[in-house]
């Protein structure tokens, strides 16, 4: 079962169907939505755009959630998918490393997997359960869903904070995350092949 | 110095992303890492190699970096003292 949803991307923010108010655009939408929802983790600014949106996607949907947080669990993952894998901060690294300006940055060195973001949601809300990243080809509903399902097989995943987190670069994204539980009754494959499509 | 001290805070702000944070929000005197602003490994880094690049020092001993970073003063001083830019 999915419990709530959302949808960002350079232009807009919805969460669960319902859009939210924020009039700035590409990596300003990313910080309003930081200041107006989130405001107490000052690391928000040394992440990548990808991070970011990564970031404010689990902020979203686990606010939306209403319950206790930073309680350490085993019983939630995070699993996570896109296409550009960390290609931004690639090239932001590799503008530091030009032959005759050679300063490469540590920090945007820090950002160069895609994987970084899993941990980051993981480390902020104490999540001890499987995070995993994977880059495929194109936005895969399918392939995504029967990801999340399985992952439900181990007995101890009970919930999942999953989705689609692709930043091309800073003023091009789209995140499609949501949070869902366990479905005894099988309906939790299409319900995220039809959130994806949104 | 003083005209160096606040280069250095302007520096560390932008290279840090210390968004939302001024000059004179950074104590010259506090310690720059645990207690004072916070700062972990990945931004001793990054101010290593801001020293680098803005003043040609090139730090050999990272140990070294603990007596630099103690504040902001102290990094301007090191400064003043072995810049080559």
């Amino acid at each position: 079962m999915i419990k709530s949803w959302v949808k960002i991307t350079d232009k807009s923010v919805t969460l669960n169907g319902q859009m939210m108010d924020f009039p700035s655009y590409g990596n300003a939408l990313l910080t309003e939505i930081y200041r107006s929802k989130v405001k107490d983790y000052p690391k928000f600014f040394k992440m990548d755009a990808l991070c970011k949106l990564g970031f404010l996607g689990s902020e979203l949907v686990i606010q939306d959630e209403n319950t206790n947080r930073f309680v350490p669990r085993e019983d939630r993952a995070v699993i996570l998918f896109n296409r550009s894998g960390s290609l931004n901060a690639d090239v932001n690294f590799q503008a530091t490393l030009q032959p005759d300006d050679f300063f490469p940055s540590p920090a945007l060195f820090v950002y160069t997997l895609p994987n970084i973001i899993t941990g980051e949601i993981a480390i902020r809300n104490k999540y001890l359960g499987e995070t995993s990243f994977y880059v495929l080809e194109k936005k895969d509903s399918e392939t995504i869903a029967s990801q999340i399902v399985a992952s439900f097989q181990d007995n101890i995943t009970k919930s999942v904070i999953g989705g689609w987190v692709d930043c091309v670069d800073e003023n091009n994204f789209e995140a499609v995350m949501f949070l869902c539980y366990r479905d005894e009754e099988n309906k939790l494959h299409e319900e995220i092949k039809n959130i994806l499509s949104k | 110095m003083d005209e160096l001290i606040l280069e250095l805070k302007n520096e560390i702000i932008e290279t840090l992303n210390l968004e939302d944070m001024q000059p004179d929000d950074i104590d010259t005197d506090a310690p720059l890492f645990g207690e004072g602003l916070g700062l972990d490994s990945i931004d001793a880094l990054e101010l290593i190699v801001l020293m680098e690049k803005n003043y040609g020092i090139k730090l050999r001993d990272a140990s070294k970096g603990k007596e630099i970073f103690k504040s902001v003063r102290v990094m301007a001083d090191y400064i003043e003292k072995n810049r080559t830019k």
